[in-house]
């Protein structure tokens, strides 16, 4: 799960607090939250989520390590499945790994074909981490999924 | 078969509030799309169709007035003493004109109606010099109620056409069309799916409806749950017993 998906995930935890609540509770500069939150890319640095992590009450740790997986990196990594075929392995919330090829993939949830041919679909922000992982910065527009009708 | 937005809207049990609050609009300007006052802006109509989670094409641009509601009232009972002591027939009011200036000429087309012309000829392979020399005036010169009867006009055209494999906007919120797909084809063929939650629950059921947050299931015992997305994890096919 990304730190942007963990940051939605806590709110909602917490009552549905909204951005500016938050803002206005803590020390952060106008509008961070929101892109911490909202934003495909990782934004924010070590301070912001100590900050964000005394606000929430969760150790910094479990916070910290999740801006290194932001949203567009998962897409990276579908998009590498997707093209060739080789399977990916995504390690779940909730402890479940499951591996297998992509068969489709948007912005909220993505489909993999298991080795009994069964579809799962997984809600991205359930993603954890997964193998193999893609480096690069940018997911280019002709990488986003192209939705049909 | 496009569709008039509150008649949507109301198919999604939303209030004005609650489609201007998802579509990002303001309530006025949904009241004068309802209302049909003004068409709806061809900018605005993604948006919408992602707020009430349809096809742009479902969308009647131009809304048709609402059908007044059919209520039923009692007659009127005449109060006791004007039914005693009958009134001499009332004269017929004079209509009073305040405006002594003459009316004043319609105004001319939007720019957004002439590009949703045009988008509606393109969709029908018809060209704009071929609709200029049927109305006999360029699709400039038109005013705002001859552009709207024309885009009535050419929506019922297009309708009867068949509907329009529409691409949507590439954007990142927008782009949530493989999931739809999915769970159009489920509620439609109803496959009993099984849904893995966060707190380590799971729920099975058919599902009856969705929306970019929520997927609402009916469960074997016939009860309905709505699951947020927020609170799942995974979900797939119950394999066939």
């Amino acid at each position: 799960m990304s730190l942007g998906d963990y940051l939605r995930l806590q709110r909602a935890r917490h009552g549905g607090v909204t951005p500016w609540e938050i803002e206005a509770a803590t020390d952060l500069p106008k509008g961070l939250y929101r892109q911490m939150e909202q934003r495909y890319r990782a934004v924010g640095d070590d301070e912001s989520v100590r900050i964000l992590a005394g606000f929430y009450g969760v150790p910094f740790e479990e916070m910290r390590w999740r801006l290194d997986w932001p949203r567009k990196a998962l897409s990276r990594a579908l998009v590498a499945s997707t093209k060739t075929g080789s399977p990916l392995t995504l390690h779940l919330w909730n402890g479940q790994e499951v591996t297998g090829k992509v068969r489709w993939w948007d912005l909220g949830a993505a489909a993999v074909e298991l080795s009994d041919s069964s579809l799962i679909v997984i809600q991205r922000h359930a993603v954890e981490r997964w193998e193999p992982r893609e480096d690069g910065d940018v997911l280019s527009e002709d990488q986003f999924p192209k939705a049909e009708g | 078969m496009a569709e008039n937005l509150w008649a949507l809207r109301e198919q999604k049990k939303l209030s004005v509030a609650a489609l201007a609050n998802r579509a990002g609009l303001p309530i006025g300007l949904i009241i004068e799309y309802e209302s049909g006052q003004r068409s709806i802006d061809p900018r605005h109509l993604g948006r919408l169709a992602r707020a009430l989670y349809v096809e742009e094409s479902d969308i009647k641009l131009q809304t048709d007035r609402r059908p007044p509601a059919t209520a039923v009232t009692a007659p009127r009972e005449p109060a006791r003493e004007l039914a005693s002591a009958p009134r001499p027939p009332a004269k017929p009011r004079e209509r009073v004109s305040h405006s002594k200036s003459p009316p004043r000429p319609p105004a001319p087309a939007r720019p957004s109606q002439i590009t949703y012309l045009e988008g509606l000829l393109k969709r029908l392979n018809r060209n704009v010099a071929d609709l200029e020399t049927e109305i006999g005036r360029p699709v400039a010169d038109l005013d705002r109620p001859t552009a709207s009867e024309l885009i009535k006009k050419l929506q019922a055209e297009a309708a009867q056409a068949g509907p329009v494999n529409r691409h949507r906007a590439y954007l990142p919120e927008a782009v949530d069309a493989y999931e739809a797909q999915y769970l159009s084809a489920a509620q439609e063929q109803k496959p009993v799916l099984h849904f893995t939650l966060f707190d380590g629950t799971s729920l099975s059921g058919q599902v009856t409806g969705f929306s970019p947050y929520n997927i609402t299931i009916r469960r074997p015992d016939g009860s309905e749950t709505t699951l947020n997305k927020l609170a799942l994890v995974s979900y797939t096919k119950e394999a066939a017993a």
